[in-house]
């Protein structure tokens, strides 16, 4: 009788230790996913899409100036 | 090995972003059919061009509406077609994130990551828009304060409020820039007596539409077809005839804005009042909606310096930090 309780107590103790180190894992895990999410959008992660903005804002300019040149007929 | 994409699938134009090299396609949302047999006669710039010229077989189609899919299948062609062009194959399956706007439904959502997969996508995730907009104009969302970006595209008008990393307020309205054409095909036809096409009608918005008076301010000399005759006719279009047929849809975009606005808790809002909110968008780029919405707000407007292009950068920043930023799809913080 007192080995089954010791076996039910041991394994009781034993599934609370897992459970709570799961529990801190997870809430780990939320804590560094939020803080990866937050760094991956940094100005510096996000440098390479800058520099990308302004490639495309420089296309912008240069497409517009364009149009400016050679300024349609159609319609209006 | 395929690169992963973003696709920002537009009710207007379609921009994709390969991982790695950046915007590589930006092509209007349009696809050519045969009527008889259903087959693609063309896609993107070329099927734009087809719009009300065709012959009775040939049918030039938006396949999206207001933000949303009106018909599967087409937009599923047209996704594999786009894919396709841009180098992916039966053997090369990239993982593909999908801006959409925020208020789509669940059957919508479900629609856009179908029609991806099966058009070669390995994996299909979406973000909204506004969302994409933010991290593509260079917010600082990464912190905590107030960033606020207005998205006004063809379809649907987003305004988000956005701190560290994640939409504080939210207002949409399916209501965009080919709603103003439409506004103006309707005012001609009504008041002028003549009938134009949704192209000349988006001409005219480029050549003379505001949402407020501005300087400089010209007339247009435009030709359509007589209702009552049949015949070709011109008339004279000023730009205070045009802001009087788009009233309407400015008033509801702006009225958005105010909503959303509402919505902000008090500590974020201050910070709109230094900071300002960022115009992205093709809508976003009607004279004087910048000045009509300070007007009304009272909040500073700033234009991105990439409105056409911001949410297709953001969503290519997203790929490019797959594994960090994919708690950010939709879905995920659900």
């Amino acid at each position: 009788m007192t080995t089954i309780l010791v076996i039910v107590l041991t394994v009781a103790v034993l599934a609370a230790i897992a459970v709570s180190i799961t529990r801190y894992r997870r809430s780990r895990d939320g804590v560094d996913s939020f803080r990866r999410q937050i760094d991956a959008l940094s100005p510096e992660a996000r440098r390479p899409v800058v520099d990308q903005v302004q490639s495309a804002a420089e296309a912008n300019d240069a497409s517009s100036a364009d149009d400016e040149e050679d300024d349609d007929d159609d319609g209006t | 090995m395929a690169r992963d994409l973003a696709i920002d699938l537009g009710t207007a134009n379609t921009l994709v972003y390969m991982k790695g090299r950046g915007i590589v396609l930006n092509e209007p949302s349009v696809i050519a059919l045969n009527r008889q047999t259903g087959e693609v006669l063309a896609t993107g710039r070329e099927a734009w061009q087809m719009i009300g010229r065709t012959p009775g077989y040939i049918v030039a189609v938006r396949p999206l509406r207001g933000g949303a899919i009106t018909d599967f299948e087409i937009t599923e062609r047209m996704i594999r077609l786009l894919l396709q062009r841009v180098g992916v194959s039966r053997f090369t399956r990239p993982k593909v994130v999908i801006c959409v706007p925020s208020a789509i439904t669940e059957v919508e959502r479900r629609a856009v990551t179908d029609a991806a997969r099966r058009a070669g996508a390995a994996d299909a995730n979406l973000i909204e828009q506004p969302m994409a907009a933010a991290i593509g104009a260079d917010l600082p969302i990464d912190e905590p304060v107030g960033n606020m970006v207005i998205d006004i595209g063809g379809g649907t008008s987003e305004t988000a409020v956005i701190s560290l990393g994640g939409i504080v307020a939210l207002e949409a309205v399916r209501v965009g820039s080919f709603d103003i054409d439409a506004a103006i095909q309707n005012y001609i036809r009504r008041e002028h007596g003549i009938a134009v096409g949704e192209r000349t009608a988006e001409e005219i918005k480029m050549a003379i539409g505001s949402a407020d008076p501005t300087p400089q301010e010209s007339q247009a000399e435009v030709r359509g077809r007589d209702l009552m005759t049949g015949l070709p006719k011109t008339v004279i279009l000023t730009p205070e005839e045009i802001r009087y047929a788009i009233e309407d849809v400015v008033s509801s975009i702006v009225a958005s804005v105010v909503r959303c606005l509402s919505k902000a808790p008090p500590e974020l809002s201050q910070d709109f009042l230094v900071r300002g909110m960022y115009l992205v968008g093709g809508g976003g780029l009607l004279r004087g909606l910048a000045a009509r919405i300070e007007r009304e707000t009272e909040v500073p407007v700033r234009m991105s310096n990439v409105p056409l292009e911001a949410v297709v950068l953001g969503a290519g920043h997203v790929i490019e930090h797959y594994d960090a930023l994919k708690g950010m799809f939709m879905g995920a913080r659900r």
